[in-house]
């Protein structure tokens, strides 16, 4: 990565960002920026070298933009967008419309007796049940299935994958440089002319891949903690959604949730690799600049609202025993949140206070950590603890170890050694990140869609400034009783 | 108060007039040429002192480091009665400390710097990995050669390790994908170096002597190959390293003898209770070797079957067009000096386990009878083609995968003669694979699942399973005991 070199060349808009004195290292990032006319922003980091590059999408759209009702829209509508369009994935797009058209409203009509109605008729949603399997049937001659996802592998598409998380989602690919303009051309047609075929049976795969979390020893239990915890916000239900609304869901659901959140003026493009700045410029003129600007989003306005005392939780299933608790904290950009997250630091890995405690010192536990999860709209600080059951030790014993840690910092605050580490591991981890370029487009991809990517220099620069003092203050402002959930995970019946 | 100096420029778009012309389908693209030449193993080589062979590569842009050290031992050599010794050693070579340091003074320090330093036991290979910024090369290569040459394994980091491996045990048959995977294995390689599972009891037998024996018998320069990339200077850091390796006296070294004998299991279903609401499933046999002249038309072939995600029939038919399954397809595996497995997979709710492998079954029928379509074969092809120079995005990665060639004793003009031999795969070659290595005579299909509705099935493909073939109920052991439960 040329990060060191500073090349200006006369081209697009160039921003350099120099990193003052960074106590170990001198890194300068730099990622070039353009702004198209509808408000979609590219940013570029070239890579010279191996004639790759790696090429990200990110909505600002995840599942916290969900209500009750359609939660895992966000997740299934990603699933959807590698459904075709009118120019990808059909052999005739009127005629397969008109099959698509026939299907949805015998669909709308089950679903209506299934899920309106308290006792349905079961003859009629089963006979149309029948007619909707003659159509998916009749349909097929005009589906060319898969077709972008091949398209993109025959050009040697790798890194191919798409995601969603509470806040944003993602589209990837990594090409051969001389093929940037595929992705320009199958990604601006999927923002403008995202078509749900095959809305149904995608549906059912997103069930399973429901399934397949609630197999994982302990998901189950997670969901309701969280649930739990984030009582108020959206960040009540997980990505995945509940299973309920992942049935009932409708095509209608899903068209309105992409005009809404598909559009330029809520889309970032990053590219890192082997290109010409301006190159990507042009084509990103050309195939994201015929898009017509949507109406701005509005940030999520629910909040959490304080609990006022402990919370508590006990569950039963077939995994492995832990504690675990959880605290409200200030989201991303709060100025507490640069100290918390070093506290985290300092608290966790295999030299940390938690582990050097639990673990080696008391023996009364495997494995002890901390993290804090500031997110973009409220954050949570989570302490996560694995009993030694051989030596009889239950999870819910475990809590009075937590509590003596943390009032220890409340008191004593941390040693300067102690912070300093913190502060190296996060600082060179940040550069680690640059040697990779899709965790580099990640970062920068995310970031950008919430305070900016300028903000994780900004995060690095702050981070510096952190004290032992900024530490006992928000250990004392936020480790307390009314604020906290406690969970106690055991071995036993139930799933 | 430090500000960030930030810098802007903007200057107008005005050089870029030449228009792109304006298409309506991805294939009226047209691309510019792309020229690339993958890089040279030979140019990258070195011979330092005692015989110790290391790929090194300056790679100056980020002010960092990255070294591995690959050692030609692993599991595989471990005898049974000492099972687990290869993943203690994973967690104690660093944590036991050195003569000179304790692991806690190791862990401390190179977290102090910002670094990573991490070791695991593989099944014939073990890796020892460091990063550092490179104003720490010195300091870092120190320690790195410190716990590489004179670990102590002391006990306290024994018994740390040991706690933690035995709350793991407790959770083995948690995770159905961890089960599947692991007994699927035991069927298809019997009792064998590579299936042996640790218990507590052997566990808890061994000593910081055992390690410290098999440390003695495997670590030396002859016996390793290093892999460096980043912000040094060659030379230099091969002065560097060649200060320890002048110090490291070579050993004879016989390995054991390893059996290649593998069972012959009886096809048919083999079953795991486990109430849950899928059934987990692996359809197979054993597999082949990569050094196999066959393996490009293999892996080609497998493409198609189940190999390259949506592209392929698998995941078309069973993800795609039935809804059954998040994820499903097929794959090859390989180990080194051992054949691997060929199996298709798919998770599935449990009343359409029996459809899901039908309808896998079917494409492996499919495969070994009509050739693939020109359209299917363009595709694989230009698949691996056109993702060629994705081998080579990370310096260090590349360095590493260039020592485990010659550590393996493969040709190192692998990647020279990679292309050619993809381009040499045709429809005939992938029949004639597809008969060969998928041999529906000896399938085991492993279920784990809840057998009564997996057994009822579904209006598609009503039960009971032993359509499918003989049914086998396995009892999984208790992992702590490695006794069967009742």
């Amino acid at each position: 990565m040329n990060l060191r070199k500073v090349a200006l060349l006369g081209l697009g808009c160039f921003l350099l960002l120099a990193l003052g004195s960074m106590a170990i290292a001198q890194v300068k990032l730099e990622v070039k920026e353009h702004v198209l006319a509808n408000g979609m922003k590219i940013l570029m980091i070239p890579k010279p070298g191996v004639p790759r590059v790696v090429c990200h999408i990110y909505y600002k759209v995840g599942s916290i933009n969900e209500r009750p009702g359609i939660t895992g829209i966000a997740h299934l509508h990603e699933h959807m967008m590698f459904k075709g369009t009118r120019m990808m994935g059909v052999t005739d797009f009127e005629a397969d419309a008109a099959i698509d058209r026939q299907i949805d409203e015998l669909m709308e009509k089950i679903y209506r007796e299934k899920y309106w109605k308290q006792n349905g008729d079961q003859q009629k949603i089963a006979d149309w049940q029948k007619q909707v399997e003659e159509l998916v049937k009749a349909q097929k001659k005009y589906i060319i299935k898969d077709h972008l996802w091949e398209t993109y592998m025959k050009n040697g598409g790798t890194g191919l994958n798409a995601s969603t998380s509470d806040e944003v989602t993602g589209y990837y690919v990594t090409l051969p440089s001389n093929k940037v303009e595929l992705q320009m051309l199958l990604e601006s047609d999927r923002m403008m002319n995202a078509y749900f075929r095959e809305f149904y049976s995608e549906k059912d795969v997103v069930m399973e891949e429901r399934r397949l979390s609630e197999n994982n020893p302990g998901f189950l239990f997670n969901e309701q903690v969280r649930a739990a915890f984030y009582v108020g916000s959206p960040y009540h239900w997980q990505v995945i959604g509940w299973m309920d609304d992942l049935r009932r869901i409708t095509k209608k659901d899903m068209i309105e949730f992409n005009r809404k959140y598909y559009i330029p003026n809520n889309a970032v493009a990053v590219y890192v690799g082997d290109f010409k700045p301006e190159e990507i410029i042009q084509m990103a003129e050309k195939y994201f600049g015929r898009i017509p600007r949507g109406e701005d989003v509005e940030p999520i306005r629910t909040s959490v609202p304080p609990q006022y005392s402990e919370k508590r939780m006990y569950g039963q299933g077939p995994g492995m025993p832990n504690l675990q608790m959880w605290f409200h904290i200030p989201p991303d950009g709060h100025p507490d949140v640069t100290a918390l997250n070093v506290l985290s630091g300092i608290l966790s890995g295999e030299t940390g206070r938690l582990t050097r405690v639990l673990v080696q010192e008391k023996d009364v536990a495997v494995r002890a950590m901390a993290m804090a999860r500031p997110q973009w709209y409220v954050g949570a600080f989570t302490f996560n603890v694995v009993p030694k059951m051989q030596k009889g030790i239950k999870p819910e014993d475990l809590e009075k170890y937590v509590w003596e840690e943390i009032e220890k910092i409340k008191k004593d605050g941390v040693t300067a050694e102690e912070l300093q580490k913190a502060k190296n591991r996060t600082e060179a981890s940040f550069i680690r990140g640059l040697e990779s370029p899709m965790f580099l487009a990640m970062r920068i991809g995310r970031a950008e869609l919430n305070r900016g990517w300028r903000a994780l220099l900004i995060d690095l620069e702050d981070l510096k400034k952190v004290t032992a003092d900024d530490i006992k203050k928000v250990a004392a402002r936020y480790f307390v009783k009314e604020n906290c959930l406690v969970a106690v995970y055991t071995r036993g019946q139930g799933r | 108060m430090k500000r960030l100096a930030i810098l802007v420029l903007l200057l107008v778009l005005s050089s870029f007039s030449l228009a792109i012309a304006q298409v309506s389908k991805p294939e009226e693209l047209k691309f510019p040429p792309l020229k690339f030449e993958p890089p040279n193993p030979a140019s990258f080589r070195v011979v330092l002192a005692n015989g110790l062979r290391a790929y090194i590569r300056e790679e100056r842009a980020l002010p960092m480091v990255n070294i591995t050290a690959i050692i030609n031992t692993g599991k595989l050599y471990v005898p049974k009665e000492k099972a687990g010794l290869g993943d203690l050693m994973s967690e104690c070579l660093i944590k036991g400390g050195t003569r000179t340091r304790t692991g806690q003074q190791i862990e401390e320090r190179i977290d102090f710097l910002g670094g990573t330093l991490n070791f695991s036991v593989g099944e014939r290979t073990s890796t020892l990995s460091m990063s550092v910024l490179s104003k720490d090369l010195d300091e870092g290569l120190d320690i790195f050669f410190d716990v590489l040459m004179n670990p102590e394994f002391r006990e306290d980091s024994l018994k740390l390790a040991r706690g933690r491996m035995i709350e793991q045990m407790r959770s083995a048959n948690d995770n159905p994908s961890q089960v599947l995977n692991r007994e699927f294995q035991k069927v298809l390689y019997g009792e064998h170096p590579l299936t042996i599972q640790a218990t507590r009891a052997t566990v808890e037998s061994l000593t910081p002597a055992d390690l410290k024996s098999f440390h003695g018998k495997y670590f030396f320069p002859k016996n390793i190959i290093l892999a460096a990339a980043g912000d040094f200077s060659r030379e230099q850091l091969k002065n560097k390293i060649n200060k320890y390796a002048t110090k490291w006296a070579n050993k004879s070294l016989s390995f054991p003898a390893v059996g290649k004998k593998f069972p012959e299991p009886e096809p048919g279903v083999y079953f795991i209770q486990k109430k849950i609401n899928q059934g987990y499933v692996s359809v197979g046999h054993l597999g082949i070797e990569d050094t196999n002249p066959d393996y490009f038309a293999v892996q080609v072939m497998n493409f198609i079957l189940g190999g390259g995600s949506f592209t392929s029939r698998i995941t078309s038919k069973v993800r795609s067009d039935e809804g059954l399954a998040y994820n499903t397809g097929s794959r090859f595996t390989y180990r080194w000096g051992f054949p691997g497995t060929f199996s298709g997979y798919v998770q599935t709710k449990s009343e359409t386990v029996g459809y899901a492998i039908s309808l896998i079954l079917k494409e492996f029928d499919r495969i070994r009878k009509e050739p693939v379509s020109e359209a299917e074969m363009e595709t694989a092809i230009n698949y691996y083609l056109e993702s060629f120079a994705d081998f080579f995005q990370s310096p260090i990665n590349t360095m590493v995968n260039f020592a485990n060639l010659e550590l393996q004793g493969k040709p190192m003009n692998y990647y020279a003669t990679y292309l050619d031999k993809v381009k040499a795969v045709n429809k005939d070659k992938v029949l004639e694979v597809a008969r060969k290595y998928i041999q529906p005579d000896k399938m085991v299909i492993m279920i784990v699942g809840d057998f009564e509705p997996c057994n009822k099935g579904s209006d598609k493909f009503p039960g009971p399973v032993d359509k499918l073939g003989k049914v086998h109920r396995l009892k999984l052991l208790d992992p702590l005991t490695g006794q069967l439960v009742e």
